[in-house]
């Protein structure tokens, strides 16, 4: 019962939602970039979202199943096909034995998820199956996905998927609709800022470059400036930071970014837009947009909900299969 | 945010950043004054103003294991910096246990508060075990840095032995340990242009800051001694050696003593 992997792709982890409790030794949570389709992969494929994923980004890997499966893919659109046959996305598919899942074209998103019923060994390190590249711990050997990895999945299925499930197209469309800005509130040391810095970052558009990565988005657009130049002493920073590097460009800190940083604090993404930021590839556009923490909170309560009405609405089709 | 902290925190980074780096003055701020702003909308950043400064950061490591103890309803975790604790909490939760919030940060900045004011008046001078941890001085940059303040390697080995330091904050790396502060004839600059690799248990110094490279990793820091020691051992359910608060001294090894001891 396991997955082989027959080509790794460029960037192939085991990740789940993150390890907590240890920033204070500086490791940091890590986890899926996109922790919308890692936890709807898990939910649509029957389980809850503590279950690890493996994320992808393109060229995807490509894997056999030696066992009957039942698989979900969320996250970017890469032509996910099984034994050449396209199969649709945000649903439960069955796959038989000896099914080979593979990722023809890079139609839209960054990185995609793959969640199996009943989940994947992994290895867990300090409460988490995220892959741990710099200490070499945590998912398949704390290590990317290589050519011949065998991982073990923990159940076989022979559920046919007669009756659907999937999550309306609708809702995926505006929580990944790559048109709107990105919605941030003001960052501790946004005042730093000069005036015509500040309005900047508001009203002129930022390009992904392509020194961008798993810890974080390096962008290029108009330079930023201090009113005076300052050596900041490190600080405490999270996911969805957006920093001011020495050179007036800037870098929004993403998955696994370091624990604490020394550059000014300008914004941070809302945690509701983190899902669509984790889809943007290089070389795409993006705006930024202030707003309130209140409206931040309750942007990331609605998704909260929303996922729950996932959750729910999977349980309920899982046990009424 | 209030204009008047806004002003006051910029006001004070500059000073601190200028005078404390090039004199090694340690800068002792007359007021406790903090500061809590939104680091996310599920983090807060309680803050005082920045400096690297033994008291303050005293405070900072009171609090954040005053949170650890004794925790609030949708806590997470807390983690400590120079003049700084991140405080991670998880906001569906506070408002669905209390509705009436109007927002999660209100409610954790009300907590957080209080802890704060109770621990201000906590005696911080408790004294603590000292660490020693052995240090093969052989560094490449150890030569530059003696010639820099026109001392000898072995007078570098001294001052820099000479001294108990405070463990600020582990960042950065994981396990990776900003300690302070140096002798002031040994402070030194970073380097120009940072090293692309610097090996794993490589003791640096950064201005009055020193610490060690737990992994291999690229780094900008002076770089004059390595340690037979492992600083971050994933196997070990405490994998970290030496963490915020900790006390630790250096003393020098020689070649056959560092290659008994290496762990690596």
């Amino acid at each position: 019962m396991s997955i082989k992997i027959l080509k790794p792709g460029i960037c192939s982890t085991i990740q789940d939602l993150g390890r907590t409790g240890y920033r204070s030794i500086g490791v940091g949570p890590g986890g899926a970039m996109d922790f919308f389709a890692a936890t709807t992969a898990n939910y649509l494929a029957g389980n809850d979202e503590h279950q690890p994923v493996i994320e992808m980004h393109f060229p995807a890997a490509s894997s056999c199943f030696t066992t009957p499966a039942l698989i979900c893919i969320a996250g970017a659109n890469f032509d996910a096909h099984i034994n050449e046959v396209p199969i649709e996305m945000y649903q439960p598919v069955f796959v038989e034995k000896n099914a080979v899942l593979s990722f023809k074209k890079n139609i839209s998103g960054a990185r995609v998820y793959l969640g199996v019923y009943k989940g994947m060994e992994a290895e867990k390190w300090l409460g988490s199956y995220s892959t741990h590249l710099k200490i070499a711990a945590g998912g398949f050997k704390g290590r990317l996905l290589q050519k011949d990895d065998i991982i073990a999945i923990n159940a076989e299925s022979h559920l046919l998927n007669r009756k659907k499930i999937r999550i309306s197209p609708a809702v995926l469309k505006t929580l990944y609709n790559h048109q709107s800005p990105l919605r941030c509130i003001a960052g501790p040391q946004c005042f730093l800022l000069n005036a015509e810095s500040q309005k900047n970052i508001l009203q002129t558009a930022f390009t992904i470059s392509n020194q961008s990565d798993r810890m974080g988005y390096r962008l290029s657009g108009n330079n930023c400036y201090l009113q005076t130049p300052v050596e900041l002493i490190s600080s405490p920073v999270t996911f969805g930071t957006v920093q001011l590097l020495p050179n007036g460009q800037l870098i929004i800190l993403m998955a696994d970014h370091q624990t604490t940083g020394g550059y000014p604090n300008i914004a941070t993404i809302i945690a509701a837009d983190l899902p669509r930021l984790a889809q943007l590839p290089v070389n795409s556009q993006l705006h930024f947009e202030l707003v309130s923490l209140q409206h931040a909170e309750e942007m990331l309560l609605s998704t909260h909900q929303l996922l729950a009405e996932i959750k729910t609405g999977c349980e309920n089709f899982y046990a009424n299969h | 945010m209030v204009a008047e902290k806004e002003k006051g925190y910029e006001n004070i980074i500059v000073t601190a950043a200028t005078s404390l780096i090039l004199t090694n003055k340690i800068i002792f701020i007359s007021t406790t004054q903090f500061h809590i702003v939104p680091l996310s909308e599920s983090a807060l950043l309680f803050y005082y103003s920045p400096a690297i400064d033994i008291i303050i950061n005293e405070k900072i490591m009171a609090l954040h294991h005053k949170l650890a103890s004794t925790s609030f309803p949708g806590f997470i975790e807390s983690a400590p910096a120079y003049a700084s604790l991140a405080v991670y909490y998880n906001p569906a939760f506070i408002k669905q246990y209390y509705p009436d919030t109007v927002t999660a940060f209100a409610f954790v900045q009300n907590i957080i508060e209080s802890l704060a004011r109770e621990s201000d008046n906590l005696n911080f001078s408790q004294t603590k075990p000292i660490t020693t941890i052995p240090i093969y001085y052989n560094g490449e940059d150890l030569e530059w840095v003696a010639s820099t303040h026109q001392l000898t390697t072995t007078e570098v080995i001294q001052l820099h032995c000479g001294v108990v330091y405070h463990v600020f904050m582990n960042g950065f790396l994981p396990g990776f340990a900003y300690m302070g502060t140096v002798n002031e004839k040994i402070i030194t600059a970073r380097k120009d242009k940072p090293r692309l690799k610097v090996a794993a248990g490589s003791l640096g110094i950064a201005g009055a800051q020193t610490g060690i490279y737990p992994i291999d990793s690229p780094g900008g820091w002076q770089i004059i001694g390595t340690t037979p020691l492992q600083l971050f051992n994933k196997k070990k359910a405490d994998p970290c050696l030496i963490k915020a608060g900790d006390q630790i001294q250096f003393f020098a090894i020689d070649k056959k003593e560092f290659d008994q001891l290496n762990e690596y």
